[in-house]
């Protein structure tokens, strides 16, 4: 008997590119038209790639960035990103939310000695984003649980829990939590409808796209870079290309001393 | 005579008191609905069979439901739901609403009971997709 | 008893009626930060605390700090007792305002106490102000209707009073080592940190007690008593000079020098110890009031502006530089928690002149 989601994943196929070719106009306030579209793209979860409860620890979610690969000015990482999570865009610096975004070397490693480095690497711009954390302090300091460690090494932000206190963005060597300080409905440019908005209030990071590895695809990030400079895999399967990179590489990890034990590494 | 005085003060405290507890109860008593009526059944008729569980228990506890999903699916990665007759549904949004495909499914009932759903600040009703 | 706090002269109703005020622009304020979100306070980014948490590490000392008048054991003091009890008790209760409001989803606060963190030092720390807010005021009115009434408090109220100790203890070093705890914030991470909390709390809790006292002396019958007064300025004094040797120590080796409040603090600072430590001018009652007054507001100081802003930004986690101010909306709301609070601590204080009057007469 097919299960109730393989049906509705198809006649959805079909209907989500019908809504993509109309125009969309989510987030206007309350639609008055009932009955046109008699179904709609929400969120939907096509079978999911593993169909029991996953065992914890078994898979590590890493990423390894060879900077060597990025071309100078591109963002195409960052608006994917920002794009199929609606990220909202607010211009200001003080409230500007980031899941990913490009960075200096200076800032990316301040720790490091940088002051041998070349002239090149110290102009290079480097992605940076949540580095998921083996030992994450952000977790440790949440005091509902809001961010936790799943599973499969994703440090993962619960929404529904979360209360606003922003006790993990200090928390967070690395910069990488961003909070709703209002509405960011207001600043979603160029909305998706198959994954949901935060709300006004609550922390927000990049999740390791949770969503697409359910589904069994890459990182939107790992996916649309022209360069194919992001690769992303289980560091616990030593036959995965991440591991193979990571022992024929020197790679570097973001402030290594405060023994955080971050899961994504950089190739100078 | 003061005693009677006061006696008469207190009965038009009491009387007004009562007006406004009335006017206050009939006022605000059907909160955004205009009339109060009963839900219609205007959602398309749906097999109800093909549901996680029967129509009764899910009017009743279908919060109770979802919140469980919420925490199953989040925290524990456990998204498939089996249902008491064996058909396996992903725990999703999407799962109900693909069959309960009118738009003002949820609508419906929550204006007439007047309480507004959380689940909407983040994600999309389907009265804000096309 | 409450129905004594409702009969008063005329300052007294208008001393209310200003606080009452505040009150209501306060929560105007906060309903308007509610609404539009916290982007409506000076918060952003780098600087993602402000204001209510330096009230909230301010108060948080000075309730604790309270619990010094029921350990000292000195029957100068038993007249004290009481007022360092509810002192402490709203000192409490608005710490955990201030946790609230600056909290983004504040209606799911329940969350910590349904999905607590045991790792998590913010947890512990609200639950033991919680616990502490318990103890305080039920020991206090316990102790206040005992005396009304003529007779010995019970003896629970014995075990409240000791339960009240540990629990000052707790909220003391969760809330430091809260701070401390931070990996980036480097300024932090140092032992000093938790001392310098302790003696600035305790210096900061004691003036402000006997400015309480003298306010109420003022406006009242009821005197606690010089030497009870004496004592209370005995602790703030070593916790001063211990302060401000600590503050010295790191204004001289971090970054602090950059932040010209703290200059104010540690000057204010100097001069208050200063005052505390001459006996003539700390028996004189105008000496004191100024030297106590200097000492609150250089403590104040140091945690709203220098604890929180050179903590927070001297440097910042990606090394950049950025400042932060708070709004009008969050002084407001800042003003309207701290009113609510005095509003509270002049109900109960009056109860108490009342009891004390009654029973003396």
């Amino acid at each position: 008997m097919s299960s109730l989601a393989d049906g509705n994943t198809m006649m959805n196929e079909q209907r989500r590119e019908f809504i993509k070719k109309t125009a969309l106009g989510v987030f206007a306030g309350l639609g008055a038209a009932s009955g046109l579209v008699p179904a709609f793209s929400l969120e939907k979860t096509a079978l999911p790639v593993w169909d029991e409860k996953p065992v914890p620890g078994k898979i590590r979610w890493g990423m390894l960035i060879d900077t060597r690969k990025c071309k100078e000015g591109c963002q195409q990482c960052v608006a994917a990103c920002h794009h199929e999570h609606n990220v909202p865009a607010f211009k200001n610096r003080r409230e500007e939310i980031r899941w990913s975004w490009k960075n200096s070397y200076k800032n990316v490693f301040p720790t490091a000695d940088n002051a041998a480095a070349s002239k090149e690497i110290q102009n290079r711009t480097f992605l940076s984003l949540c580095n998921h954390c083996a030992d994450s302090p952000c977790t440790q300091i949440c005091p509902t649980g809001a961010t936790f460690k799943r599973w499969d090494g994703i440090v993962e932000i619960d929404y529904h829990r979360c209360v606003g206190c922003r006790f993990c963005m200090p928390a967070c060597p690395y910069g990488s939590l961003s909070f709703n300080w209002q509405d960011p409905r207001t600043a979603i440019v160029d909305p998706v409808t198959v994954y949901p908005t935060r709300q006004q209030g609550v922390v927000e990071k990049c999740n390791f796209c949770s969503d697409r590895l359910i589904k069994g695809l890459q990182p939107a990030c790992v996916e649309v870079c022209p360069e194919q400079a992001l690769v992303f895999g289980d560091l616990n399967d030593p036959a995965s290309d991440i591991r193979v990179l990571l022992e024929s590489n020197v790679t570097m990890q973001r402030k290594p001393e405060l023994g955080t034990k971050p899961s994504v590494f950089y190739i100078i | 005579m003061e005693v009677m005085m006061k006696s008469r003060k207190l009965l038009w405290l009491v009387i007004f008191a009562a007006i406004s507890l009335f006017a206050a109860f009939y006022l605000f008593r059907n909160g955004e609905a205009e009339t109060p009526q009963k839900p219609l059944a205007r959602v398309s008729v749906v097999d109800s069979t093909k549901c996680i569980a029967p129509k009764e228990f899910m009017r009743a506890n279908h919060m109770q439901v979802l919140q469980g999903w919420e925490r199953s699916v989040v925290r524990d990665g456990d998204r498939v739901h089996i249902a008491s007759n064996g058909s396996r549904f992903q725990k999703s949004l999407g799962t109900c609403l693909g069959c309960h495909n009118n738009r003002l499914f949820c609508y419906n009932c929550h204006s007439y009971a007047n309480v507004k759903p959380k689940c909407w600040n983040c994600h999309l009703s389907p009265m804000e997709t096309p | 008893m409450i129905e004594k706090a409702l009969k008063g002269n005329r300052s007294y109703w208008i001393w209310i009626l200003f606080l009452g005020a505040l009150v209501a622009y306060g929560l105007s304020a906060y309903y308007q930060q509610r609404w539009l979100g916290l982007t409506v306070t000076g918060m952003g980014r780098e600087a993602s605390w402000g204001m209510y948490t330096a009230q909230f590490t301010f108060l948080v000392g000075v309730a604790a700090s309270a619990v010094m008048v029921s350990l000292l054991h000195q029957k100068e003091l038993t007249k004290t007792v009481i007022i360092a009890l509810f002192m402490a008790a709203t000192a409490t209760l608005m710490s955990i305002l201030f946790a609230v409001a600056d909290m983004g989803k504040p209606d799911r606060v329940l969350n910590i106490i349904f999905f607590p963190n045991l790792r998590s030092l913010f947890f512990w720390d609200l639950l033991f102000l919680s616990g502490y807010l318990a103890t305080t005021i039920t020991a206090g009115w316990a102790m206040l209707g005992a005396e009304k009434k003529g007779v010995p408090p019970p003896a629970w109220v014995k075990l409240l009073l000791n339960l009240s100790i540990p629990l000052a203890v707790g909220i003391f070093f969760a809330t430091a080592f809260l701070f401390g705890g931070l990996p980036e914030l480097s300024l932090w991470v140092t032992g000093v940190l938790a001392l310098r909390f302790i003696a600035s709390a305790f210096a900061a809790g004691m003036a402000l007690l006997i400015l309480v006292t003298l306010i109420v002396k003022k406006t009242t019958e009821f005197d606690t008593g010089k030497e009870a007064r004496e004592r209370l300025a005995m602790v703030a004094t070593y916790a001063g000079v211990a302060n401000v040797l600590l503050l010295g120590v790191q204004v001289f080796t971090t970054f602090y020098s950059n932040v010209p409040l703290l200059w104010f603090s540690l000057i204010a600072g100097v001069i208050s110890v200063a005052i505390l430590l001459i006996p003539a001018s700390r028996q004189s009652q105008q000496w004191l009031v100024a030297g106590c007054t200097a000492l609150v507001l250089s403590v104040w100081v140091d945690k709203s502006a220098g604890l929180l802003i050179g903590g927070e930004l001297f440097p910042a986690p990606l090394g950049s530089i950025v400042t932060y101010a708070p709004t009008s909306t969050e002084m407001f709301v800042v003003a309207g928690i701290w009113s609510f609070g005095s509003l509270l601590f002049t109900a109960l204080l009056k109860v108490v002149v009342a009891v004390k009057a009654e029973h003396k007469g």
